[in-house]
Parts: C-alpha cells; structure tokens; sequence
C-alpha cells in the first residue's frame, strides 16, 4: 500500500524495523564499555584497585575518578537553585561522574571498564578491588531528617537542601482564622520509575582530524544536551557532533545528559575508538533519574456559602541523593506554579523541604510535580466536599474562575490566559452519564461490589522555556522539497507529522513534499528542547513564522506574476488573493517559478522562523468509575472519560494518543507502580519482575473530547498536551476510589492501589 | 551453525552464549528487533521461528540452529503487512520501540484467532510492553488489521 | 552470561551421557527459567545440554487410568490439546495461564518441575493429581518430589522424561497473577476423585507448592473452607501473608464453582 496512507511520516521506518536507535549504531574497531556500579547504598571508598581488571582479557582500560579529574569534568548540572525571599538559598551537591571517596546510591556510577567484547568487560569488572566501608542508609523523610542521622553531603545538615517558602502566610493564617470549613489531606505521591521502553544508551566516535566526537544518545533536544555536556566536559559545542534518529520514548528523563554519556566522550577521545554502552533494564531501573516521590499536605479554608478562601500546603520532597537537573524545580517552582488549580483563591502559601536520601536522584518525569499537586488540590477538594456535605460539582463551579475574568492572575503571580472551565466540565459530566451515577452504585452493590466515581479538574502550567527563542530553518530544495530543522527531538510525539502539517496548512504545500529533521548543528538554528509540553505550540509557532516570512518574502513575486501591487495582495488557503481584481496565484505555482530559475542560489532559498511563546494552561475534566471487588480488593476501571482544553488542534489523532498515554502513566502510578527500598537502601523492585507496569486492557473503557479554548500566547492557539494524562487521570482515579470504599469508612488512601492494599485497607484491625 | 532468516539460509559463527537476539542485532544489523528488558518482561525481541512468535531475547542462537526465523524487516516481501498498516493508521505506535514485537505478537494472534474478543487480544498481547499509547490504540489497530485480514 | 559449552544430543542416551562430563552440567529445556537466571550471572552452569528437541520428551497420551504428557512438552501445547482438555480440563486451564504467549512456545512441563520455583503453576496441578514422575532412573510420587525452595528430590544429572496425571472426575486451576511478573501470587488446583473426594494443591504462598488438607478434610465433609494460617505465609512487597491467604479460600471457593458438581 502507499505510504500515503500511514497516519504518521515516522511511521514507515518504525513499523518495518528500520528505525535507529542509539543502540543501533555500529562502527568498525568499537570498543565495549561496562559500568561498574556501587552494590551499595551509602559508603566510603578506601582504595579502589583495578589493576586485575585492566589485565583480564579483551580490557583496553578502565576509567575511574582519576581520569574524570584529570580531564577536568565536573559534576551533573543541579538544575535550578532555589531561593527565599529571606535570601536563604538552596545547598546543592553535584553527583559526580565517577564516585571518589563515597558513594551515596545502590547503582551510582564508580568506573567504566573498555574491552573488546562486553563480555569481555562483565568478567573483568568482576575482578574489581573496590574497599568499601558500609555505612548506615536513609531512604525516607522520617530517617533521613532525624537528629544523628547518617549524613549524605556535608553541606547539608541533617540532609536538608532547602526548605523553600512561597506565597502568603500570614494572609492564608488570617483565611483559616475566618473560615467557616477546614479540611486537611495528606497525599503522596510515590516515587516511579519512567521505564520508556527503550534503555538508555550512548556511542561515542572521535575523530582526531577534526577533533569532534560524534554522539548517539537519546535526547529530547540537542541543544539542551549540548548544553550539559559542555557543562560537564568544558568542551564548546562545536567540539561534539550529537546525531539522534529515534528515542524511545523519555517522559523527561531524556533531557539531561547521563553520566555515562560524558564517560562514553572521555574514553573515545582517549582511546581514539568508537565507544558503544548500552543499559540493561534492570541496569536504568537502577539509575534513570527517578520521578516524583513528593509528600503534599494540602489544607483549604471556605467560608459558609462554599467559596474558597485560602489553600495552604506543606510538602516533603525526596531529591534522592545529589541535586540533579530538574529536581529542585519541581520540588519548588512546578508544586507551586498552579497551587491554585482552576479556582479563585485570594490568598495562598506553601512550603517544601527539600531533603537528600540513599536513594536514585530524583528529576522529571511527564509533568514534574504538576500532576502532583493536581492531585493534590483535587483531592483536598474532594475531601472537603466529604467533610462538609458540599456538592463536588457545585463546589468547584463555584470557585472556578469565570471565562470573563481571564487573564487572571493567582496568589503567587501566575497568569492564566484562559480557559473554559464550565463548559469542559458539563461536557466530561455528559459523556461519563455523571447524573446517573447512584443507579449504577446500586446495580454493583447488588452484586457485593463497591462502584464509585471520582471527578478531577486539573490545570497545568506548560513549561515557559528556557532558551531566548524557539526558531526553525525552512529551505527549499531545487527539486521542489522543503526541509524543515529544528532543535526539538521527538522519543514518539510525532514532530516530522505535526511540524510538517502545518507548514502543509500555512503554505497551501503538498506535506508528502515537507520532512522534518532535528539536531542538524550546521543549521544553526536555537530552541527549546521537548519537554514541559511546550513543544508543538513552541517549535510549531516558529514553524509557522518560517511559513510566514515565506510567504512575505515570495509576494512581490507573486504581484509581479498578477500584475498587481504587492500590497493589494492578501494570503490565504494556499494563495494570494488580489482584492483589487479577483486574481489569485497559488504558492504552489510561485514557489515553482522560482525554482525554475537556474540563476536561484540555495541560500535565497533558506529562512529562519521564529517565535517565543511563554507557557500555556492546558486544563481538563477527566472522570473515572472504578468498581472495587471488597472480596479481593480488585479494582476494575468500568469507564474512564476525559474532556481536555488543549486549545486550537493540529494533529487530532496525535492529541488524543498523548492524553491516552499519559492517563495510563497515571494508571501506572495509580494502580501498579511502587519502588521500594528496604532500610539498607537496596532497590527491592529492581527489575521488570517486581516493578509491575500495566499492560493492554488495564483499561477498556475510554472517551475523549476536546474543547478547544485557543490561546493567544503563541501563533498557533494551541495549548500542550503532553503531560495532562497524568493530571488528569491521578485525582479523577484517586477520588474514584474513596467514593466507592467511602462506605467502608475510608476517607483517603495511597497509590498504588494494589488488590493486596485495598483488601487490606478494607480489613485493617 | 545454519539459521534462515526472513527466507534466507545464513551460516553464521556464534559462541555456545551467543542468544538469538544477538545474532540479529549484532552480527545481521537487522536491528528491528529490539533488546528492551533483562527478564523476559517487554517482548519488544519478539521474533517468529518456525511459526510460533518467541522472545528472541531468551534463547540461544544454537538454540535456535536450523529454524525458520522471521523478524519485522521480513514480514511483508513487498509493501506492508495488514498489520503493519492498521498500526499507522490507527495511531498504536508513538515512539516505536515496541512496536516490531508488538507487530510480530498481533499477526500471531490474528493468526491463532482471526476475530478476536478484547480477552482473547489482551491475552495475546500480554507479552508485550508500551509505555507510550496506553495500548488504546494498539486494541484499535489489532481489531482493524482482524477486519483488514478478512477482507472487509 | 558467563561462558559454557552447549550440547544437543540426538537421543536421551546421548543427553545422560553428556550431562555426566561435569558435576555443573544442566539440562535445558525452554530456558525461560535458566536463560533469564544466566543472563544476571545467578547460574553458572559448565555445560548446556539442550534436551528440548528430542521426539521421545513430547508426548501426550491416554494410558489407562492416566494422562501422560512428555517432559519437553511445551505450555502452548498442553493449553491445545484436545485430549488435555477433554481428560484433565485444569492441565488447560493452567498451561494457559503461564507467562504469556512468547513464553508458552517455549517453556516445557519438565522444566518447570526441575525448577520448582514456589510461585510455580505446574508444581500444583501434579501435586493435586497424585502425579507420577518418570525420570531416566526411576519413578517418583508428586508428595515426595517437591523438597522446598527451588530444590527437587532429583538426582544430579537425573531427567525427567515424562509425567503421568491421574484422570480424575474433574479438575480446574485459578490464578492471582502478580502484576509485574505474572506469576502466582496464589495458585490453586483441584482436583477431584470422588463425590466427596478433592484434591486442593496451593502455590504462591509460601516456600513451595503444598496440599492444602485441611481444605479437602472440610470438603469431604461439607465444612466450610479454612483459612490458611498467615503466619506461615510469604509476606513480600507485592502482598500481605494475610491477603495471601484470604485469597487462596477465595480462589478455592472459585475453583468448586468452576466444577460442575
């Protein structure tokens, strides 16, 4: 069949097994490269002897801290530091590449062994002299804060990094004073594990001519990898070529550069040999950064007719044992950003203590603590709802902000642009038959089962990016092909479909004539890596500012062509139209003319598009109806409705796959997905056979519909939708569950909710 | 040792440890087929040998010595495979990753139940692992390659 | 995997002589248990000897009283065949509840026996039909077989060739399959042999497959169904000993209603 007819351009290459992952690249004369990792979770180094290993057959070398410090690498970048308004700053401690005299996680990275065969490299490493002497291991908020605890960093006593303070106190102390209703929550939300299916891994080529090292590594924007690796090795990015095809899948995890990465650079510039390592599951289990891990203690203050005075939170958040990209942040900024959700609340305030376990480093994963505090508000919500015999509809619509009040700006100085909150919520309460709800409670009690049915309306703050601009190069070729680059790398989102779907839009161009390719350097173009669900708004409005200047840059031919004045023309639907004298040209027929001309230079044909687009609010109504089984605490999903604003659309289908993926995330988080360390700090869900992920039917049931609420913020009115699955789907899930064990007398209950959980929750004496 | 791989006899030096996975990826570069687990979970290594789908991941490459094996670069001599269309078109892949074993897993299953009932596809596809659709789109695409199969 | 030497030999003479040239030679089958254990350097074996094509190991046939199913019969196999189904319908129901579709093309009865891994599906269905064990050596009873964690009454280098099931009047299996792994958080076959006569074999709960007697002393008499003492039960991160054993009655009260009685 033609390829016409695949929904996707990625398609054709993914679905015949010819797409490229970093594992998939192979050189002549490759080296092999093994970490070897602490089997420890807190510990001093005395001597580190691997002179057994550099003499077993097939080692070329073995790096350790010796050779990191000789090469002058620093530490990971920490991300964002946070900052009080008392001028109280953050302690920060960098994981180092190669550990020294301690280590401080079961997995963190001591030495790279270099042989001709990874086998080769597996039995050397084996032959390790490593003195380790154990010492005792936090791995939780109670243990790791307590007076006389093993401290991780020096720096930071009792392992705290910050205890970071924002908005109002006093004015949220006075609310509560006033309030007529209080309701408390406690809600966590459980470290995870991203687990994309694709492990991590890197090849590394120098080329001594030309002093570039060329990299294959899963990223979600060269630049922004770039960016890191420069940090760490002090070299420009002129110095390392970074070649990405496909990734698979990230979810956030990608963004930052591993320590392996910087290893695989070093040892191919040493040994002048391609350098391949490839993680095993259990391997990146093991040390893939980590994901949420926060603790939130929600409050909220309503007066006597149900409106909503004041929210307060006091959170703990987990940074696992160094300070590592986007930890901080969201342990901060992102838990706070949209502290208010949907709903007008005059007066907030927050608190997170920041703390360092014997534990993986903790950064981003698919919405960064704002499915978090989603969840939390949400819940605090429902609970005072619970409490005080408050409607859950009626309350929120209550406190929602109303369409004529947008912009609007919360207690902590968020601007949320717009949004339509009544009418995506009615639409969610339509499609998920909300009203006829108790008939069904009914029916399933009938049956000894406990139905219930949970509501969630969550608001996200989409990432504000942090490069100056997103900008994309749009050039023809002589043959009638545009070629499109950017910096943004896709792990799945569909970037060569959505891209090159509105160029197709914008230009009135064939999109079979259209690719995308990311990550070309000799494109010289900047922008924002993927991640924050900011790329198709942020990288597309550039896209369409490069059709724009097209546009713009082709209409004095396109007068000449028709014999008009140039301002006489307008541009839509593919053509310029002169109002003056009912004629239009396509640009089809243009742009040909122009390539027609043997004189043309590649140059002329070339323009650089660009755009800066702040955040957006992506926001939605997701509904669940769960029917617990109290007689084996079995949970079934019976219908899953999920209503979102993602403002203008592109790509329909590609929309929709983002919310069903990130709604199972939060199935994931939900339902199956626990890390667990015992008190030594081992990782007892160390691989695929503990860590449960869900599988196809964990749900059947599943309605989406969007509203679309377009935003003025960027060129193309969208909004992002990459991480509001998981927004969405932890709170409506969440709720669902109490209101169906409500009964029984349960008034909250933590992820995951496992039969083993739930029954026993049901049965605790 | 003698392997046919997507109808080709190929006589290849292996190691007694050598798996078939590593055969395929290493020494033929059809990486198509994907190493996404260490313990038999993902079956993004899912592979056909002598008209069964296995996870190439655990079996040994002389484990393996004589059989018919098919991967996903070899599943349609010429165009696409129904199922490898379905699965465009009905938007179940994202990233990709999973998506030859998914493949290689859906075209067992149709062909051991051409019509099948939502049990009977979760059943089969309960060796294969996506992080990306939610498998939504997946149930989608194995029901319209079913219809495809059939000639509707 | 660390390095070994791998062996095929064409007949079962051939496999005894060739797992006798080292104490650390094994037999497989599948491998969908010692591959995996390999593959993290858990084993070590010096010699593979590779048992799963020999014609002799795959069978399934009527013998008398008994169902006799070949060692190196494979899960997909015993899930299929219409004389399983139609003599002991619980060998079905469990074949297909093992893994998962890949993983049925290759494991083998024999090799989950060796095995005997306490979250194991087989280990049930022969203890609860009174199973017999044929080896290359000898014949073992099911109650004197299973020895605990992992640990078989068999011989070094001993292989088994074949099992014979004794049909009984009815019998079915049900499953809690932990999320992750997909095997038995509890398992339980029945199987029974007379009007009042139930044969009930649990898995998954504790340190290997057990005959639950005190269950079928209540069913022989019309007494409710026990609970397993919890204490005694495995108690890990995927659940409770006492979840465990509510669960296993449970699963047992499914079972009798799958029977037809």
């Amino acid at each position: 069949m033609s390829i016409d007819h695949l929904l996707r351009k990625e398609d054709e290459r993914l679905i015949t097994g010819h797409g490229k992952y970093s594992a998939d690249w192979y050189y002549d004369g490759m080296l092999y490269a093994f970490i070897i990792r602490s089997p420890y979770a807190h510990a001093s180094i005395g001597e580190m002897d691997f002179s057994a290993v550099e003499s077993a057959p097939g080692v070329i070398k073995v790096l350790s801290h010796h050779d990191v410090d000789e090469a002058k690498f620093k530490g990971l970048p920490t991300g964002t530091t946070a900052q009080n308004p008392d001028g109280q700053t953050q302690k920060i401690a960098p994981m180092p590449i190669l550990a020294k005299d301690k280590v401080l996680f079961v997995g963190q990275p001591v030495a790279m062994v270099l042989a001709d065969t990874l086998e080769n490299a597996i039995n050397a490493a084996e032959l390790a002299m490593i003195d380790y002497d154990v010492l005792d291991a936090v791995t939780d908020y109670a243990s790791a804060t307590l007076d006389g605890a093993p401290e991780l960093h020096a720096i930071a006593p009792h392992n705290r990094s910050i205890t970071y303070i924002n908005g109002d106190q006093a004015k949220v102390e006075e609310a509560f004073r006033k309030a007529a209703y209080v309701s408390h929550v406690t809600v966590h939300s459980q470290r995870l594990i991203a687990n994309p299916m694709e492990p991590r891994a890197v090849v590394a080529n120098y080329d001594a001519r030309s002093d570039i090292v060329k990299l294959h590594v899963p990223t979600q924007g060269v630049m922004g990898m770039h960016g890191f690796l420069s940090h760490i090795t002090g070299l420009g990015a002129d110095k390392i070529e970074i070649e990405t095809h496909d990734v698979g899948g990230s979810f956030g995890i990608r963004s930052g550069a591993y320590n392996e990465y910087a290893l695989a650079i070093l040892a191919s510039k040493l040994l002048q040999r391609p350098i391949k390592w490839v993680g095993t599951r259990s391997e990146v289990i093991l040390s893939d950064w980590h994901g949420r891990a926060l603790e939130l203690n929600g409050s909220i203050a309503i007066d006597e007719s149900g409106k909503f005075l004041a929210i307060k939170f006091a959170d703990k958040v987990d940074l696992g044992a160094f300070n590592c990209y986007f930890g901080s942040f969201i342990g901060t900024r992102n838990i706070s950003i949209t502290m208010s959700g949907v709903y007008q609340i005059p007066a907030l305030a927050m608190s997170s203590e920041l703390y360092y376990t014997n534990t993986v480093p903790v950064s981003a994963y698919r919405g960064a603590g704002r499915p978090d505090i989603a969840y939390a508000i949400e819940r605090l919500v429902d609970h005072a709802a619970n409490e005080h015999g408050f409607d859950k509809v009626a309350l929120r619509k209550k406190n929602f902000i109303p369409v004529q009040d947008f912009p609007y700006t919360n207690a902590v100085g968020t601007t949320i642009d717009s949004g339509d909150f009544i009418q995506v919520m009615d639409r969610a309460l339509e499609l998920s038959q909300y009203t006829s709800f108790e008939q069904r409670r009914q029916d399933s009690a009938k049956h000894g089962k406990l139905r219930g049915i949970g509501l969630a309306y969550f608001i996200e703050s989409s990432a504000a990016g942090n490069v100056a601009k997103d900008q994309i190069r749009g050039s023809f070729t002589k043959d009638g092909e545009l070629h499109i680059f950017g910096v943004t790398g896709a792990s799945g989102q569909g970037h060569e479909t959505s891209f090159t779907q509105i160029a197709a839009d914008t230009l009135g161009y064939p999109v079979e004539k259209i690719q995308y390719t990311a990550g070309q350097a000799d494109q010289k173009v900047i922008g924002n890596s993927t991640g924050g669900s900011r790329t198709l708004y942020g990288a597309g409005s550039a896209v369409k500012n490069m059709c724009q200047q097209v546009i713009e840059k082709y209409q004095a031919t396109a007068a000449d062509h028709l014999g008009v004045s140039p301002d006489s023309l307008s541009f839509e639907d593919g053509k310029w139209v002169s109002s003056a004298k009912n004629l239009s040209v396509t640009f089809v027929e243009i742009i040909q003319s122009v390539l027609r001309n043997p004189d043309v230079q590649l140059d002329d044909l070339s323009v650089v598009g660009e755009a800066q687009s702040g955040s957006t609010y992506p926001n939605g109504c997701h509904v669940a109806e769960v029917e617990v089984d109290p007689n084996t605490g079995i949970t079934e999903i019976c219908s899953y409705t999920a209503v979102d604003d993602t403002g203008v659309i592109i790509s329909p289908k590609l929309v929709e796959g983002q919310i069903h993926g990130g709604v199972v995330q939060g199935i994931g988080q939900a339902f199956y997905e626990r890390t667990v360390y015992d008190e030594s700090g081992q990782l007892l869900t160390g691989s695929l056979m503990d860590y449960a992920l869900p599988k196809a039917g964990c749900i059947t049931k599943f309605t989406c519909d969007h509203i679309e609420v377009a935003t003025k913020s960027n060129l193309l009115g969208a909004k992002g939708v990459g991480e509001s699955g998981c927004s969405g789907s932890l709170p409506s899930l969440s709720n669902a569950m109490v209101d169906a064990l409500k009964i029984r007398g349960i008034t909250n209950l933590d992820m995951p909710f496992t039969p083993s959980r739930v029954w026993g929750l049901l049965n605790a004496q | 040792m003698k392997i046919t791989i997507n109808g080709t006899v190929q006589d290849i030096a292996v190691n007694d440890n050598t798996l078939l996975v590593d055969v395929l990826r290493d020494q033929l570069h059809l990486t198509g087929t994907h190493v996404g687990c260490d313990t038999s979970q993902c079956g993004c290594c899912t592979v056909q040998m002598n008209g069964s789908t296995i996870k190439s991941c655990t079996i040994l490459a002389l484990q393996a010595q004589d059989a018919q094996i098919t991967t996903i670069e070899g599943l349609a001599n010429q165009g696409l495979h129904p199922v490898q269309e379905a699965f465009s078109q009905e938007h179940g892949l994202q990233c990709g990753f999973c998506t030859p074993g998914m493949i290689m897993s859906t075209v067992q299953l149709l062909k051991d139940f051409p019509n099948p009932t939502d049990d009977q596809i979760m059943a089969g596809l309960a060796g294969n692992l996506c992080r990306c659709t939610g498998y939504v789109n997946i149930i989608a695409a194995v029901k319209s390659a079913a219809k495809k199969m059939q000639g509707q | 995997m660390y390095p070994f030497h791998y062996l095929r030999p064409t007949s079962i003479l051939e496999a005894k002589q060739q797992i006798l040239l080292d104490s650390e030679a094994k037999f497989i089958a599948g491998g969908m248990t010692l591959l995996p254990a390999m593959k993290h350097r858990l084993a070590n074996p010096s010699h593979l000897i590779d048992i799963g094509h020999l014609p002799e190991l795959g069978c399934v046939e009527k013998r008398e009283a008994y169902l006799v199913i070949g060692a190196g019969t494979k899960h997909m196999t015993v899930a299929r065949d219409t004389l399983v189904k139609s003599s002991i319908a619980g060998l079905a129901e469990l074949a297909i509840l093992i893994g998962d579709p890949q993983v049925r093309a290759r494991g083998t009865l024999g090799g989950s026996l060796a095995n005997n891994d306490p979250s194991a599906d087989y280990p049930a269905a022969v203890l609860a039909l009174n199973a017999n064990i044929v080896t290359d050596q000898r014949t073992i009873a099911a109650k004197d077989f299973f020895q605990g964690l992992y640990t078989t009454c068999l011989n070094d280098g001993e292989l088994i060739q074949e099992v014979q099931f004794k049909i009984p009047l009815q019998s079915t299996y049900v499953k809690l399959k932990q999320a992750a792994s997909g095997y038995a958080l509890a398992g339980v076959f029945v199987a029974q042999y007379g009007p009042n006569e139930f044969n009930v074999a649990v898995t998954g709960v504790g340190n290997g497959v057990f005959r639950w007697t005190d269950a079928e002393n209540a069913l022989s008499k019309n007494k409710a169904i026990p609970v397993l003492n919890h204490d005694q039960l495995m108690e890990d991160i995927h659940a409770s000993g006492k979840y465990r054993a509510h669960m296993t009655k449970v699963l047992l009260e499914k079972a009798l209603t799958q029977l037809t009685r």
